[in-house]
């Protein structure tokens, strides 16, 4: 296979010691691969995120996917990947909340809480029901995220969903904002607003369910807000959003998975990750408050 | 769909008729057998209280709500193009957007991150000039005053080229400077033909521009020339019946 030709190509010059040593190990070479697919996505998908005051659902469709591993356990898929489950349940899960959402009257934070901890409860029933089961790491792997067991198969459900989803979402950028911005507006310049509302939450959740092995699913829906949200603190248009979003985003999943095997620290890649990124956010807070210019523009 | 027309047809706006167009939300009668023509080409205003139907009515002939009655457009070809004017964006303030962005995300689709595409820039520049904001493309949305950001709004609405615009309360927001704007901006469409739909608060400005004005409280109260109908008599009238209380005598 020609990818795996590749990655020996790589390890073999990694051993040689043309790259950093840690690269000689396969699962690494697929784990950096996996975050050069994962990062800009969800760095550029986060904008949107953003844009949209879509957080709090991300989070909820992240954390939807440990019950949807449960059930793939339950239903006997591979633990390694129970991926029929965790897009179906998630998908599910997503799109009634958006159902609901235009019809219940609630505000989406109250009708968000009420499907996350009711999904949340659900999950965590069934895990501990199966915890006899399986290997307890499993469960670790399912919250935090584990590099170790990202594999050739694993990729290619990245870089299927990754291609999708910036095929349907960059040329629905505008119309996304736009439809954000006045659905009135936006359905007289021929915007469908509620089928790309529909869309939208459909990319999230594919984008969010494909990370998981990663980052885990306590906190994947943290690395489609936090890019974003440093990235917003510190640009001035919307390239510079878009752009640095997507860098931070990138930066901090590779660097998260790079560093615990570099310094040889036990911490899940997705916990690495987000602390990376936490500290992208954090300077870029910093620069904010320091940086008169960042404030706004008075010229 | 250019840019910008070459050349100024006679008339190319639609005439629009509301037949006995009526409109219940919930158990409250928000229209009620509300018939009026505007003919193609005109400044038509609409006026009334606040909750008297206006932008339920605007909303209704943009398809965005469940009607009785007939409502048609009737152009003078094949279907043009309908600009819209909201009278306010929700977004967050600090939102890294300029002006620029925000006119390549309402008019193109090229992503708006990239800048704007080549097919667009030249009507952008151009309706931002139109609105005299031309210097301030650069800046961000959230910076700019109410008033200029109504420009933009205005300015957005003209692309692509328009047959028929409909304007929520465009001067709602604006300063002196800015209502000169929009009374070339009038002048211009009404020059052009187009058709100007145009929901407004202030009287003296519709007294002064519009060729017709529509009296809406529930129900159409009067349909005549400005000069006809602002009479101190009948604004009384439609300014003193509360619109909900109104229907029940």
């Amino acid at each position: 296979m020609d990818y795996e030709q590749f990655r020996l190509a790589i390890q073999g010059l990694a051993s040689d010691g043309y790259l950093p040593v840690a690269l000689a190990y396969g699962f690494v070479v697929n784990a950096l691969i996996a975050g050069l697919l994962i990062g800009p996505v969800l760095g550029g998908l986060g904008t949107l995120v953003v844009v949209k005051r879509f957080a709090f659902f991300s989070e909820a469709v992240g954390h939807a996917a440990l019950t949807g591993v449960a059930i793939g356990i339950l239903l006997g898929e591979p633990y390694t990947g129970p991926y029929g489950s965790l897009f179906g349940y998630c998908l599910l899960f997503g799109i009634v909340l958006n159902y609901l959402r235009n019809r219940t009257g609630l505000a989406p934070d109250t009708l968000i809480g009420v499907f996350l901890s009711v999904s949340l409860a659900l999950g965590a029933s069934l895990l501990l029901t199966l915890a006899g089961k399986i290997n307890v790491h499993i469960l670790e792997n399912v919250l935090f995220g584990s590099v170790l067991t990202v594999s050739a198969h694993d990729l290619v459900v990245l870089g299927v969903v990754a291609t999708l989803v910036l095929a349907l979402a960059l040329p629905l950028y505008n119309r996304i904002i736009l439809a954000s911005f006045n659905p009135q507006l936006a359905a007289v310049r021929g915007v469908a607003v509620k089928t790309l509302d529909y869309l939208f939450v459909v990319l999230v959740t594919l984008v969010t369910v494909a990370s998981v092995k990663v980052i885990g699913a306590i906190l994947v829906g943290a690395l489609l807000v936090i890019p974003a949200a440093a990235a917003r603190l510190v640009s001035q248009s919307l390239k510079g959003f878009f752009f640095i979003s997507v860098l931070i985003a990138t930066l901090s999943t590779l660097l998260g998975i790079l560093l615990p095997i570099v310094f040889d620290l036990p911490v899940p890649s997705g916990a690495a990750i987000i602390l990376v990124a936490g500290i992208c956010f954090a300077l870029a807070a910093l620069a904010r408050a320091l940086v008169p210019r960042l404030q706004g523009n008075p010229a | 769909m250019t840019a910008a027309e070459p050349f100024a047809l006679a008339h190319c706006g639609p005439a629009i008729d509301f037949d006995q167009v009526g409109l219940v939300l919930g158990r409250t009668q928000i229209l009620d057998d509300v018939s009026f023509r505007v003919a193609s080409g005109s400044v038509h205003a609409l006026v009334g209280p606040n909750g008297g139907g206006k932008s339920s009515l605007i909303k209704t002939l943009l398809g965005q709500m469940p009607h009785r009655g007939q409502l048609s457009l009737q152009w003078p070809g094949s279907p043009g193009v309908i600009g819209y004017v909201p009278q306010a964006l929700e977004f967050d303030r600090g939102l890294p957007m300029t002006v620029d962005d925000f006119m390549a995300a309402m008019c193109q689709r090229r992503p708006a991150f990239l800048g704007l595409s080549r097919h667009y820039a030249g009507a952008i520049g151009e309706a931002l000039e139109r609105v005299g904001m031309q210097d301030k493309r650069k800046r961000r949305m959230g910076a700019l005053s109410g008033g200029e950001r109504q420009r933009v709004l205005l300015a957005q609405g003209l692309i692509p080229a328009p047959q028929l615009l409909i304007l929520d309360e465009p001067m709602s927001a604006l300063d002196e400077a800015g209502i000169q704007v929009f009374e070339r901006l009038l002048q211009d469409w009404q020059q052009a033909g187009i058709t100007v739909l145009w929901i407004e608060h202030d009287l003296e400005a519709v007294k002064r521009l519009a060729d017709r004005v529509t009296g809406l409280n529930r129900r159409v109260l009067f349909d005549a020339t400005p000069a006809e109908a602002l009479t101190p008599d009948r604004l009384l009238t439609l300014f003193s019946t509360h619109p909900r209380a109104g229907g029940l005598a």
